[in-house]
């Protein structure tokens, strides 16, 4: 197999996989802080929320350390002329997640686990908001990362061919990484809305645990229904428009746009066809992409033929990503706001059992939607590795072939599975012991 | 500038050593400290809280060779490929035992998955000395800093001299641990068990330096400070473990392995990567990225650290001072 390609899939596998954990613990720490706020306030439902969540989140977090090791030193074993090359830059963020934000998620993490009986709940609840500022700021650095990777500001290219840091503030402030990091969060936000609302749904469909079953429903579809909303409008938005003006090849392929078109359909379905340039059975909204892209209805979007095919990205794989992400998101904004409708309707969404069922079945969407987000972002990039200043195939390490990274991806496989199936039956233990539970 | 760095990495990966050092230590001689899962569980629960965020340091120390000298950073870990993601899965299993030995309420599984845990986190710890060996000793680099040797050439008698010595010395810096934190047989043992280690870690450390010296011959005299405070180490180790004084004990079983591991850090600088046979391979100067874009790495990574000593130190201890019984609590 070609090295790069068989060093790409372990990348997107071992990243994807990791991944699924960060999206549960940047999603639920907003929740354990606020549940811990609320209990300091002497609410003990809202205390014995935060330590059920807190309990989940640990184990999310546990696994995200255990996958995220390879992770850390991956650029390292698979991409060593990409990481020699541009380790200058993209180093300082990611040495600057290890450095400021893992140690403060672990550490008090470690008090809210193991400490609690031996501190007030006023410092609980510090430690709970100190645990997601570590989760966030670790994904704002990995963002900012990935920012620099799509749109690289604030590099100076030496003599002997690398890219060192002019600017860390550049690099650090830069819009790209601004919206991104935003859309990115609020993508954790939904995640972490379905899944208290999807526990709740199931307390409240299992007859069990019921009282604070409803206020999980009701956290639940109230954050699901803001967040995404946010999540579209601005941060979606926002970012869709840097990357029309810094990456218009990728939103072509998103799009299955082909030709040039002055006041540009949005394919609301459809399926592109990359040999023979055109998307097939399409339905269409007449001049919304350009309105969306450009702000103005007439306005041109360029279509992939206007590059040269070695400049595409995997066109289907980015289109199909981007189309479920979107199609996911509608669905979120549509089922938490009728969600809303019937909580407001006099508190009938804890009796309307299909609804509870739609809140339950949805649990893992947002995963999906995170996961295809993604997808876009990091195959639409292709054949960058980064954008515009080096090819993905360079950044290969030239003494790894691709059977080795073959075995180790198969490797890593056999060992996610181990960590998966430990995980679910973790997490399944813990929603089946039940927040009533939790306090002993 | 660049010697900054690797004092300020060294410094990272050595608070890696003395701290997931004494996890990986108490994993390794659970089978000998812990005669029952009882007591085993006893000697896992004084690590429960602080293994995952011990691990952080490793992530971290990584993040910053790869913001500090990026070109090690790259040639180390893709020339050791497969070695080096064997380390990785091991530190996964190691994580994924620890956790499952928990959920399996039979004698059996529990005495099986210590078994992974243990074995696991000892065959660890020998594969990091056997790294720091081939570091210390050297590998053969082609012209762009890439390892060119074989799988066996790693397996040296030099290198596996060093894995021993951290075998020891972990197991030593576990059972100081233990006599800290438990109560009951597992302290008792613990504390019988100290002497030989700190004498097995002693050994291998005078093997290790006459090695040394025989393949780089006498470098500079102020390394001679790290067996200095290694004999002091020793001695208050010994005393204390007779004391039964486990905070004693511990401070200066860290105070051991620092000083075996500044000894190794020593002897390699200023090189990050020495070539065999020498003279050359990756030295601070050549790897590190220019002066002002290593300043910026330095700075954030800096203030980083010292910002977590200062915060880990104020939070932690007094939060987990507490001994563990035999008991589980409820």
């Amino acid at each position: 197999m070609d090295v790069a390609v068989a060093d790409r899939l372990q990348f997107a596998f071992t990243i994807m996989f990791h991944y699924l954990f960060p999206i549960a613990t940047m999603g639920l720490a907003p929740f354990i802080a606020w549940f811990a706020w609320r209990g300091s306030k002497g609410d003990a439902e809202a205390a014995r929320a935060a330590a059920f969540w807190t309990k989940i989140f640990a184990v999310n977090f546990a696994a995200g350390v255990v996958t995220g090791i390879p992770m850390e030193f991956q650029f390292g074993t698979n991409w060593a002329p990409f990481s020699a090359k541009t380790g200058g830059v993209i180093g300082q963020p990611l040495a600057m997640e290890g450095a400021f934000a893992f140690f403060l998620e672990s550490i008090f993490l470690g008090i809210l686990l193991y400490g609690r009986e031996r501190v007030t709940s006023r410092a609980r609840v510090i430690a709970a908001f100190a645990v997601w500022a570590g989760a966030w700021l670790s994904g704002y650095f990995i963002v900012a990362t990935d920012a620099w990777m799509q749109h690289p500001v604030g590099y100076a290219a030496t003599a002997d061919g690398r890219i060192e840091m002019a600017s860390l503030w550049a690099v650090l402030t830069q819009p790209f990484a601004l919206w991104q990091y935003a859309h990115v969060m609020m993508g954790a936000m939904v995640a972490g809305a379905f899944i208290v609302g999807g526990v709740g749904a199931y307390y409240l469909l299992a007859r069990r645990d019921e009282t604070i079953g409803r206020r999980f429903v009701r956290a639940g579809v109230i954050a699901g229904a803001v967040f995404s909303t946010l999540v579209i409008f601005p941060t979606g938005d926002r970012n869709g428009s840097d990357v029309a003006s810094y990456q218009p090849v990728k939103l072509a392929a998103m799009e299955g746009l082909f030709e040039s078109t002055k006041g540009a359909p949005l394919a609301v379905i459809g399926m592109p066809d990359a040999k023979k340039r055109e998307l097939l059975d399409p339905i269409f909204v007449p001049d919304l992409l350009s309105f969306l892209a450009y702000g103005n209805a007439r306005a041109n979007v360029n279509g992939l033929s206007a590059y040269a095919v070695e400049l595409w990205p995997p066109v289907e794989l980015t289109y199909y990503a981007y189309h479920v992400m979107v199609g996911l998101g509608t669905i979120f904004s549509a089922v938490t706001l009728l969600g809303i409708v019937f909580l407001r309707w006099g508190a009938r969404l804890y009796r309307t059992r299909w609804l509870l069922w739609l809140l339950l079945l949805l649990m893992p969407m947002p995963y999906i939607a995170n996961e295809a987000g993604w997808t876009v972002t990091e195959v639409g990039r292709q054949p960058w590795i980064v954008y515009g200043l080096m090819r993905t195939a360079a950044g290969a390490s030239p003494t790894v072939s691709g059977a080795e990274t073959l075995f180790t991806l198969i490797g890593f496989a056999g060992m996610y599975f181990l960590l998966g199936t430990l995980f679910l039956y973790l997490t399944l233990r813990a929603i089946g012991t039940g927040p009533g539970a939790a306090h002993e | 500038m660049s010697s900054v760095a690797f004092v300020l990495l060294a410094f990272m990966l050595g608070a890696y050593v003395l701290l997931d050092g004494f996890d990986l230590g108490i994993a390794t001689i659970a089978p000998f400290v812990g005669k029952d899962e009882e007591e085993r569980g006893a000697a896992m629960r004084a690590i429960g809280p602080f293994w995952n965020g011990n691990e952080v340091w490793l992530i971290a120390a990584g993040g910053a060779l790869f913001a500090l000298f990026p070109k090690a950073y790259a040639s180390a870990f893709s020339g050791f490929y497969l070695p080096f993601v064997v380390v990785l899965w091991l530190l996964m299993f190691r994580g994924i035992a620890m956790e499952l030995r928990g959920h399996f309420a039979t004698p059996m599984w529990r005495d099986f998955w210590d078994f992974c845990f243990s074995g696991s986190s000892a065959l660890l710890v020998v594969l990091f000395g056997v790294a720091l060996g081939n570091l210390l000793r050297g590998v053969p680099l082609d012209a762009d800093g890439y390892f060119t040797g074989s799988f066996g050439f790693l397996l040296n008698p030099y290198a596996l001299l060093v894995g021993l010595t951290a075998l020891a010395a972990i197991a030593m810096h576990g059972a100081a641990f233990a006599l800290l934190r438990t109560e009951g047989p597992p302290a008792d043992r613990a504390r019988k068990a100290l002497p030989a280690l700190a004498g097995a870690t002693a050994a291998g450390f005078v093997a290790t330096t006459v090695y040394t010296l025989a393949i780089h011959g006498f470098t500079a005299p102020w390394v001679a400070v790290f067996p200095a405070t290694a004999i002091g180490a020793l001695i208050v180790v010994l005393r204390a473990a007779r004391a039964g004084n486990g905070g004693r004990a511990f401070l200066a079983s860290s105070a051991l392995l620092a000083s075996l591991f500044g000894a190794a850090a020593a002897t390699l600088y200023p090189h990050l990567l020495t070539a065999f046979p020498g003279p050359g391979g990756i030295d601070i100067s050549s790897a590190a990225p220019s002066p002002a874009a290593l300043a910026s790495a330095l700075a954030v990574v800096l203030v980083g650290v010292v910002a977590v000593c200062i915060y880990g130190s104020i939070v932690l201890v007094p939060i987990f001072r507490q001994k563990v019984g035999t008991k589980l609590k409820p």
